[in-house]
């Protein structure tokens, strides 16, 4: 059940009138937002259901005996036994085959043979950002940031809410789980910002991230050598916009729903190709992912507490780590062992006397502007191709002409323009537009969210294809 | 080039983005609340501006729900919410609203290259 669909309309409009009807009662309310949130999963493919419920009640029982537990060591032990489970469950559906993969290759390699079989097993809608809210559970317990709830409906509500549940953004138990603690006041949120959130969200994702990937991106990824110098440098900037229009359409939509059901989630992103250095396009880059590896690897790694060649290690693993969490793929791991890399030479050069000295000029503002986005699209380009030669081929064909001419639709200048567009918008733009729509009575309201949601769905192709965080 | 050993654990996390002040700074910029009439924050008046955004763009395309009822009708369990999305249909199509809005599609898809639009 996809965000732009029918069936996510439909069952949108169910749960928001269910919702708000029960919101006086609310242990009723909770019992019926986690059994709409397990429809939700379930319309993807029900027998993963007890994997989600299983993540959830093995949470609920390590933060009770990490809560209970008196003596460091249990504790530690018990968090411990937590978070293998997790990432165990994740290991066996995302990462087995992966592994066995490069075994079977390293021992072809040497000449062996061994008789070791690929697990095959489907990878679950959402097992990664399930694993990430049930790990920030029980550590955010262990640490004492908040107490373990004693209420399992609670729980499992925190990591199935359908919002967040596919694709993020992620939520902090200790954000979240406060807010389940009382009805919610519908007062508290910005109805007209809301409603921007969700209509640009479904524009983002429906027109112009999918018409950059079915009209250009796809077709020149999947077979480069087709395409000219011109086009493969131009889908690797078409990618840029289509990746940004797709994920962050998500996490507004996400956002928007949340909040129109009563609940805040946090911002996932900030106009990341405005970044000045990779460090910064990380404050501004899936923000929530970023500040979940900052506190739950980098940091118990030691952080940068160890001398330059220990920071320089730790940054290398988060990213890494980071990289192999997208997917069991080389492709991923160079992606992240790039960004890892980058962080590092950002790090230093930001903490050097030549940056104290010339840093802060126009100049090397705008190539500080210009060396991030051009690092980060050509770090998309691993991110995008399905495998190392892939990548390789494209690379090679942009060094070499092969003498084809562009092919390149019309459409894709435009789509480009309207995506680099919100990253120039001023911010607090959403929030005028929203603060004004507020003050417009119901009527005004409806026709305005109708005038934009029907261009939305002119303009929009006849299918949609899933966001590409889906997979992850 | 030169790095500073940090000794505290805040420090740590200098490298990386900083740690958020508080949850609710970090909030989406969406959520900020705003002393308004309690009338226009009502819970109803909002389902039901949804909901008549939801009506009004079914009824300015109404094909696409008419083919989802008919997809997932089966067992004709369905019967009686597609023989609405049907008259939907029809009255749309009277009143010409639905022409335009295939129009609309269509001259789209011919800009876009789209065939299937």
């Amino acid at each position: 059940m996809l965000f732009p669909t029918i069936d996510f309309g439909l069952f949108f409009a169910l749960s928001l009138a269910l919702v708000w009807s029960l919101n006086s009662q609310n242990n009723l309310k909770k019992v019926v937002l986690l059994a709409l949130s397990l429809a939700f999963y379930a319309s993807w493919n029900w027998r993963f259901l007890l994997l989600l419920l299983a993540s959830g009640v093995i949470s609920y029982l390590v933060g009770l005996y990490v809560d209970a537990a008196a003596a460091r060591p249990f504790r530690r032990f018990a968090l411990a036994l937590g978070v293998a489970l997790d990432l165990g469950i994740l290991a066996y559906f995302k990462y087995l085959d992966f592994f066995i993969a490069q075994v079977l290759t390293l021992a072809h390699a040497l000449g062996l043979n061994p008789s070791i079989a690929f697990v095959n097993v489907t990878l679950p809608v959402a097992i990664s950002f399930m694993t990430f809210h049930a790990i920030s559970y029980i550590v955010d317990v262990y640490r004492g940031r908040l107490a373990a709830s004693r209420s399992p409906v609670d729980i499992l509500l925190y990591i199935s809410f359908f919002p967040h549940l596919v694709a993020g953004p992620i939520v902090r138990a200790h954000e979240f789980l406060p807010q389940l603690a009382s009805p919610r006041n519908p007062g508290d949120f910005s109805f007209g910002e809301n409603m921007l959130l969700i209509l640009g969200g479904l524009f983002k994702k429906m027109v112009i991230a999918n018409y950059l990937a079915v009209r250009f991106v796809d077709p020149v990824f999947t077979d480069p050598s087709q395409f000219s110098r011109f086009d493969l440098v131009m889908a690797v900037y078409a990618y840029a916009i289509q990746i940004y229009a797709d994920f962050s359409a998500y996490t507004d939509i996400a956002i928007g729903v949340a909040a129109l059901l009563g609940y805040r989630f946090p911002q996932n992103f900030n106009q990341p190709y405005r970044a000045l250095g990779i460090g910064d396009f990380w404050r501004r880059w899936h923000m929530t992912l970023s500040t979940w590896l900052r506190d739950y690897l980098y940091i118990p790694l030691g952080g940068n507490r160890h001398g330059a060649l220990a920071t320089a290690r730790n940054l290398m693993l988060t990213m890494l780590l980071g990289g192999l969490w997208h997917g069991a793929n080389w492709t991923f791991l160079i992606w992240g062992a790039m960004h890892g890399a980058a962080l590092v030479a950002d790090h230093s050069w930001r903490r050097s006397a030549v940056f104290a000295r010339y840093g802060a000029g126009r100049i090397a503002k705008v190539a500080d502007w210009a060396l991030t986005f051009h690092f980060v699209c050509f770090a998309w380009l691993f991110f995008r191709s399905p495998s190392l030669d892939s990548a390789t081929q494209y690379i090679l064909g942009i060094w070499t002409d092969n003498g084809a001419q562009s092919t390149m639709p019309g459409i894709v200048p435009p789509l480009i323009a309207c995506g680099a567009l919100t990253q120039i918008v001023p911010p607090q733009t959403r929030a005028a537009l929203g603060a004004m729509l507020d003050d417009r009575g119901a009527v005004a309201q409806a026709a305005f969210g109708f005038a934009i949601l029907y261009v939305v769905v002119a303009m929009a192709p006849s299918a949609s294809a899933p966001f590409i965080y889906f997979q992850f | 080039m030169e790095i500073t050993p940090q000794k505290s654990a805040a420090d740590a996390a200098a490298v990386l983005p900083p740690r958020a002040p508080s949850p609710e700074a970090r909030d989406a910029p969406t959520m900020k609340a705003a002393a308004r009439d309690p009338a226009s924050t009502s819970p109803l008046r909002r389902i039901l501006v949804i909901y008549a955004i939801l009506g009004l763009v079914w009824f300015a395309f109404p094909g696409g729900l008419v083919d989802w009822l008919d997809e997932h009708n089966s067992t004709g369990w369905l019967a009686a919410p597609l023989a609405l999305a049907r008259g939907i249909d029809a009255a749309s199509a009277a009143t010409g609203v639905k022409q335009v809005g295939q129009s609309l599609r269509k001259r789209f898809a011919a800009i876009i290259g789209d065939d299937e639009g």
